[in-house]
């Protein structure tokens, strides 16, 4: 076992662990967080097996912007950024088999189906250059890669649908996408704040957007 | 410090010393600054005034969109940087370099269209 | 260090087959002219330019599709082997491009309302913007480039000769229809309901495609389906990379055209989104589907298909008989349209299982048939209104017959049609794929397949019999004509004939294009 096999075994290790730790934690935004931990030991390994560039498109898009992504998601809904208890489904034992017994499917498959192949990673030094892979980019997948800029489109036509009001001159208007509001469960007062080592700031003419947010809660 | 690993690993311990020069500095602190809480000390600084309501705070769906940009742009120029390197090589030529306009040209109309829409102005 | 990616300096230009990719490149050009009119056009004149750019680009897709198929040129891979072009492949087009624009024009109608869509898609349901949007007369026409976007996706996928392509095919045709689903002028919860549902599990099945995907790859070594299906007789089939690779790859497949045991959207999606959406997705995105698993199944795995046989036939099984009996305890009528949508796929894989040319031929008859019918038959259901909209509620269909004689008979048509009636497209179609699964010795198919149509026969009936012979409800719904809803009836209704009584020329058609079969 060299030094290389023994840093992707650490990686995968937290790679995995933390992957548990996303749908096990109990507070979203800490789901979010472990989802960067995670991302990044995948990263980690690919820049072990040489695929550099893929590796840093890992950190630029997952780490970088699909997490970002996801925590502005979390922060338009109403769940409150404590500890929510909530959170456990009725299902988690049978979701538990399925995932075990899938998993262990996989791995099996997987184990099996490449237990005698082996790529000394050294030769493949470079194979995984931005070089490379534009080299195979703009040569075999030219139409795929029209084609996802079309999807990033539509994506962002589809965002800006969903999130944009135009009522002539009425200002900004509070939107959420929850179509049922419901009434945040109260976090405990001060524990929140404290974790976050901020609390809400109080009304000032910059805070529009709290005074308006604030104003729906109290009509609902 | 040669060959793929190696200068990789030049990067590791240069973000191990990073950590250690931070982490070095919190642990110093830790040791010398004196300890004693008390509930007032441990409530978030709010320019000296006791802080008011919770720390959570819904954000508008529009700041969605500026989210979704960034994540439509990273993936933009993460197409660049092969693209950069190949356009120029032999068997590549105008085609390639066609191509990779007419992805940004997708990519401008929705930029277009964001724009018109009000979307990108700060409110 | 592989050689073939290095080598930069001897490999011919990129090059691709703009001629042949067309249809697919003139409905997302359309498209994206669509979002330039969206940013740049004053409100006023949006509806009108959104719509003539959508028929213009649409039409003029179809009549280079035609163009393709007349041509007589050798039909071969296209775009550096990306997709492949050929007879099944312009028909499956041929056909959605069609569709699509007879949903169109249910997409387009404002005579029963403004829109069939939402005023905005951004205010919450029963808040006071909503109620200003609906008085302000406000129209979502970006809906129309979505639109576009997705059936542009539909086109690539069944031309999709790796697997790479068609996962990226797969994403441009499901995410538009997402959104669009959620977007329902009336009844909205259950419209943003539907579309996150459709959502979630559209993204758990891509997940599942793209796992299948990186098995066939660690199996093969590529993802093109010809150097998988080259692999396959090389390697032998049972690896176990490789059946664990197809198993996940079709349950990707599988999920997006409804096949039991991965049908639970349906009926969910169908009901909650706006009924034009509906007709869309019931017609281009199952045909596309099909179109997406014929090729996988006839090019990719066909050396296979001993091994996936089994798979197919218990998914066949089930698909037909889950869509049929369930179907008879449904009380609204596009949620048994589903089921009805969900029995059809059984159908059609009954056809996709006798991997010859004739199931390949009748699969792509079936297509055609069964999208017309439901298009029309959707529409029919935008135009039986109440005061709250769409007349959901089968009680509402009550003695519809007696006082709209014209309309509840051609529903009832279109309903004959899904059973299999002879002198519809539907026996013509069921007839062509037991025929040719009968040939593929697939005996015990055709009899479950007999079985649950005449399962389904039994609710189809029972909704006949309450539009005529039940008593019509005092304040029973009203039937809102239009010209566009109408022509989209008529279209059905015409072909949906045409093709049970003299179905020679279309079963030619459909023989020919398969004829070829695939490119590999």
């Amino acid at each position: 076992m060299t030094a290389a096999d023994l840093v992707i075994v650490l990686l995968g290790v937290v790679a995995v662990g933390a992957g548990v730790l996303v749908v096990a934690t109990r507070q979203l935004v800490h789901a979010a967080l472990w989802l960067v931990v995670s991302f990044g030991a995948l990263a980690g390994s690919y820049l072990v097996l040489t695929a550099e560039f893929v590796a840093w498109v890992q950190v630029l898009i997952y780490v970088g912007a699909v997490v970002v992504l996801l925590l502005f998601g979390i922060m338009l809904t109403r769940a409150p950024i404590g500890r929510s208890e909530d959170l456990d489904s009725g299902n988690r034992i049978v979701a538990l088999v399925v995932a075990v017994a899938t998993a262990g499917v996989l791995v099996t498959t997987l184990v099996r189906g490449f237990r005698s192949a082996y790529v000394p990673i050294k030769d493949r030094v470079g194979s995984g250059s931005s070089h490379t892979l534009g080299g195979s980019l703009f040569q075999t997948w030219v139409l795929p890669f029209e084609a996802l800029s079309v999807l990033l489109l539509a994506a962002l036509i589809g965002a800006i649908v969903l999130s944009r009001t135009d009522i002539g001159g009425a200002g900004p208007e509070p939107e959420e996408e929850e179509p049922e509001p419901r009434r945040r469960p109260a976090a405990p007062r001060g524990t929140v704040a404290r974790r976050l080592g901020t609390a809400r700031r109080r009304a000032t003419p910059d805070d529009e957007d709290t005074i308006v947010l604030s104003r729906v809660d109290e009509e609902i | 410090m040669h060959g793929y690993y190696g200068t990789y690993l030049t990067v590791v311990v240069l973000f191990a010393i990073g950590a250690a020069i931070v982490g070095g500095a919190f642990l110093a602190n830790r040791a010398l600054r004196p300890h004693r809480p008390t509930p007032e000390k441990l409530t978030t600084y709010e320019c000296g005034v006791d802080p008011v309501g919770e720390g959570w705070a819904q954000s508008y769906v529009r700041y969605y969109v500026f989210a979704y940009l960034y994540v439509v742009f990273a993936v933009d120029a993460v197409f660049l940087f092969p693209w950069a390197t190949v356009f120029s090589a032999k068997g590549y030529g105008y085609v390639t370099l066609g191509e990779m306009f007419v992805f940004l040209a997708f990519i401008a109309a929705g930029l277009a269209y964001a724009w018109k829409k009000g979307v990108l102005g700060w409110v | 260090m592989t050689p073939v990616y290095m080598a930069a300096g001897d490999i011919p230009t990129p090059h691709i087959e703009y001629g042949r990719l067309a249809p697919v490149l003139i409905v997302l050009g359309a498209a994206c002219v669509g979002v330039l009119v969206e940013a740049l056009a004053p409100r006023a004149q949006r509806y009108g330019l959104q719509v003539l750019v959508s028929v213009v680009g649409l039409v003029a897709a179809f009549a280079w599709t035609i163009a393709l198929g007349i041509g007589d040129q050798p039909h071969h891979v296209a775009a550096m082997g990306a997709v492949g072009v050929d007879g099944p492949t312009l028909f499956i087009q041929g056909t959605i491009l069609v569709l699509a624009l007879m949903s169109m024009l249910l997409i387009a109608e404002r005579r029963h309302e403004d829109s069939p869509f939402t005023a905005q898609a951004s205010t919450v349901p029963g808040s006071p913007e909503e109620r200003e949007s609906l008085v302000a007369g406000l129209v979502q026409t970006e809906i129309y480039p979505l639109v576009l976007f997705a059936v542009g996706g539909m086109l690539i996928f069944p031309a999709a000769n790796d697997l790479l392509t068609m996962f990226v095919a797969l994403e441009v045709m499901s995410l538009p229809l997402y959104l669009l689903c959620g977007l329902a002028r009336r009844r909205r919860l259950l419209s943003q309901e539907a579309a996150v549902k459709y959502f979630l599990l559209g993204a758990f099945s891509s997940a599942f495609f793209l796992y299948g995907t990186a098995m066939l790859y660690g199996f093969a070594g590529s993802v093109r389906l010809s150097e998988i299906a080259a692999a396959i007789s090389k390697q032998g089939g049972d690896e176990p990379l490789l059946l664990a690779g197809v198993a996940l790859l079709s349950v990707g497949l599988l999920f997006k055209m409804g096949a039991a045991p991965f049908q639970a959207w349906k009926p969910d999606v169908y009901q909650g989104a706006p009924t034009a959406l509906t007709a869309l997705m019931a017609s281009c995105t199952l045909v596309a589907a099909v179109g997406g698993v014929l090729r996988v199944f006839y090019v990719g795995l066909e050396t296979l298909r001993w091994d996936w046989r089994p798979m197919m036939w218990a998914v066949a099984i089930l698909t037909m008989l889950v869509g049929a009996i369930v179907a008879i305890t449904q009380t609204d009528v596009k949620r048994m349209l589903a089921y009805s949508s969900i029995a059809h796929g059984g159908f059609l894989l009954t056809g996709v299982i006798a991997t010859n040319k004739a199931g390949l031929s009748s699969t792509l008859f079936y297509l055609a048939a069964y999208g017309f019918t439901t298009v029309g038959a959707f529409a029919v259901i935008t135009m039986v209104r109440d005061a709250g909209g769409e007349a959901g509620h089968l009680s509402r269909w009550a003695g519809l017959g007696k006082r709209q004689p014209l309309v509840a008979g051609t529903f009832a048509f279109f309903l004959l049609a899904f059973a299999g009636i002879p002198l519809t497209s539907g026996f013509t179609g069921k007839f062509a794929v037991f025929q040719a699964a009968m040939a593929g010795g697939a005996m015990p198919l055709v009899i479950v397949g007999v079985v649950s149509s005449a399962i389904a026969a039994f609710f189809y009936v029972r909704v006949i019999v309450l539009m005529f012979f039940s008593e019509p409800l005092a304040d029973g719904p009203t039937v809102s004509f239009s010209p566009a809803t109408a022509t989209a009836v008529a279209v059905g209704a015409f072909v949906t004939l045409v093709l049970g009584v003299i179905p020679a020329p279309a079963l030619h058609l459909a023989q020919s294009a398969a004829n070829q079969l695939f490119v590999r």
